[in-house]
């Protein structure tokens, strides 16, 4: 049932990718990993995906390896990561610059992946710079904004180069944030490193468990109950219609109808009360546990659900027509922000900006897990803001319309299995789960005592974000707040 | 539109009378008598999971609308009374924290908002974490919760506000 792997040589790689995308296989993830101490250098293992069938690539060296940007552009950010933390060379990247380790404050010669890196901080003084990229002309202005933003969000540093009103170049600059998470969870328990999962993008706590436990369980020989996979579907399903009501709600804040905005706002609250009514938590945080849920539903408690769902879907129905008549709101959402076909397949982009872009990607379709049957996949065409605006509208349809079907459906076996054996010794596993925001991704493989020896996370957003660099090209300064907010995307599960 | 703005008044008023009214009067009571009826806020992200942000952004929807007291979230520290600070200090925000400390104007207040502000919760003893807030700038008060709920961030700012009437 685990993913075989393949070996590659150095000088296979580049005909084995080409080979690969040509079929129509899109770059998935990408995991470094320090296998010296097993004999097997570092390893970079290339996860390619068409339609649920994966490809496993692995490629093991002691200090280069060729970057595959030039065939598989997707693969840029990877690989930068992949240089910081194990200090690995891409040959030919074209790239140079630090990604998550910043020159400010961290010492280059230490890579923090390395596993015989021991915790020792680097004095905090400036050890280099970081180039932005600049657009010389006449009349060129460049605005500089962040990382500590206007309103209420995360860090993050955007540059706009501008002429006129026309955006020429957005360069963002990310990792603000970043935690070191990956390193955190080596050498901890499966159940330890599950509440660091719950909280390294906290509004998808509940996807992001589903996703490390469809990779951590069959590692331990856990039998989940079909009660307990039900419940679990049911509560991701519940926090993507709060993400989803949210996003919709911001949308209108950034063209000026606050109304429509604090009237999604207020469902997005009922939601959320309704979350700390079933979970205990308004975000469901350490709601899923190893071998089942740490919640279960009675009637009442369906019907309370049932209620819930039938008041959002009338809403969100008013909403949408409200956006389709009324001008000046398409006038804002149409052609703004557009991420055309052929730049979400170069991005491989996931989630509701590749479903906005025209292209059928949702894990519950390609990889289906838990009680996912016969998911209706979103997809529009144009890639703009109304699309995106049109698949979360969709989408919340379709979570309602699951959720009755799972309520309906519910198995009535016991729920929760305790019965967890000791991982095979350096065995890995992959684990995915549909967020709002798209795929999330685990790699995880344990170490001779259990514990796990190399957690790998990559985030939706981590595959979207260089998606607004080239969204907001030619369109106006005014219009960015508006692009940002129609993909919503994580700071916090991007910067791990 | 009218059947929007009626629904959305309607689950407002209903909520809030029966779940907050006594703490939002005592806000509204405590912010015009020790404050002169405004208090801006600026809040500073250093490294959380987002969730805090979120429940922050959350005083502003209907349930609680703490603009209507005189609380309002504005766009630079250098307007502000207060800076809220969530998440663990990460090596890359500790300077970004420490300029929008130094740009708020005097007298001013710190409050952390969530267990990592605090002693940098899971993430204590990662590469990446220089935290907690107070080892680098004095901290007024803590608010607790992973993350605190809106109701008790509201408590918060009642009790920062009550310390300094005395």
């Amino acid at each position: 049932m685990f993913l075989k792997e393949e070996n590659v040589e150095a000088h296979q790689l580049y005909s084995k990718v080409r080979e690969v995308i040509s079929k129509g296989f899109y770059l998935f993830s990408m995991v470094g990993g320090d296998e010296r101490e097993l004999g097997g250098g570092f390893a970079i293992r290339y996860f390619f995906m068409k339609q649920g069938d994966l490809k496993v690539f692995t490629l093991r060296t002691e200090d280069v390896f060729p970057s595959v940007v030039p065939i598989c552009p997707s693969s840029k950010n990877y690989e930068r990561e992949i240089r910081d933390m194990f200090g690995i060379f891409p040959e030919g990247h074209p790239d140079s610059r630090k990604l998550m380790l910043y020159p400010e404050n961290w010492d280059p010669a230490i890579h923090p992946l390395r596993k015989d890196y021991k915790g020792q901080k680097p004095e905090f003084k400036k050890y280099g710079n970081y180039n932005y990229k600049k657009v010389i002309g006449d009349g060129v202005n460049e605005i500089l904004v962040g990382p500590i933003h206007a309103g209420i969000i995360e860090p993050g540093h955007f540059r706009f180069s501008l002429a006129g009103e026309a955006i020429l170049q957005l360069e963002i600059r990310h990792f603000w944030k970043h935690r070191g998470i990956e390193k955190l969870c080596e050498g901890k328990d499966p159940e330890e490193v599950l509440r660091i999962v719950n909280r390294i993008s906290g509004d998808n706590a509940v996807n992001l468990s589903i996703a490390y436990l469809n990779a951590v369980e069959p590692l331990l020989g856990v039998e989940l109950s079909e009660r307990a996979k039900t419940i679990r579907s049911i509560l991701g399903e519940v926090e993507r219609l709060w993400n989803h009501v949210r996003d919709i709600g911001w949308l209108f804040m950034d063209i000026g109808f606050p109304l429509v905005a604090q009237h999604l706002f207020s469902l997005q609250e009922r939601l959320m009360r309704f979350n700390k009514a079933i979970a205990g938590h308004r975000f469901m945080f350490d709601v899923c546990e190893l071998g089942g849920v740490k919640t279960d539903f009675d009637k009442n408690r369906e019907r309370e659900l049932f209620d819930l769902l039938e008041l959002i879907e009338r809403e969100i129905k008013h909403t949408e027509d409200f956006a389709i008549e009324t001008p000046s709101v398409r006038d804002r959402f149409e052609t703004t922000g557009r991420v055309f076909k052929k730049t979400a397949l170069e991005l491989s982009l996931c989630g509701v900006c590749a479903r906005a872009s025209g292209l059928e990607r949702d894990t519950r379709l390609e990889l289906p897990y838990l009680a996912y049957q016969d998911v209706h996949p979103q997809v529009h065409e144009e890639g703009d803001v109304m699309a995106r605006f049109l698949v979360r509208v969709g989408e919340i349809y379709e979570s309602i319309r699951l959720i009755k079907l799972f309520l309906k459906n519910m198995p009535e076996h016991t729920k929760n299995t305790h019965k967890i054996q000791k991982p095979e010794p350096y065995s890995w596993n992959m684990g995915n789960a549909e967020t709002p925001r798209g795929n999330a991704f685990f790699f995880v493989m344990f170490d001779k005592h259990g514990k796990v020896y190399r957690l790998k996370y990559v985030d939706p957003s981590f595959r979207n974000w260089p998606a607004i660099q080239y969204a907001v090209l030619g369109d106006i300064i005014a219009d960015f707040p508006l692009v940002n907010k129609s993909m919503n995307l994580s700071y916090a599960g991007n910067d791990l | 539109m009218l059947f929007l703005l009626r629904r959305s008044f309607r689950l407002k008023t209903e909520e809030i009378k029966t779940e907050h009214q006594e703490l939002l009067e005592e806000l509204r009571k405590v912010i015009d008598n020790t404050l002169g009826g405004s208090l801006f806020v600026r809040e500073v992200d250093t490294g959380s999971c987002n969730a805090c942000e979120v429940e922050i952004a959350n005083l502003n929807n209907p349930y609680y609308d703490v603009e209507r007291f005189g609380i309002k979230f504005v766009a630079s520290p250098k307007h502000a009374d207060v800076l809220l600070i969530t998440g663990c200090v990460t090596r890359n925000m500790l300077v970004p924290m420490m300029k929008a400390y130094h740009n708020a104007p005097k007298p001013k207040f710190v409050i952390t908002v969530g267990d990592c502000a605090k002693d940098c919760s899971y993430f204590k003893n990662s590469y990446a974490v220089e935290g907690p807030v107070e080892r680098h700038i004095p901290v007024d008060l803590h608010i607790p919760g992973c993350p605190p709920e809106p109701s008790q961030i509201i408590e918060g700012f009642l009790k920062l506000l009550n310390k300094r009437g005395r």
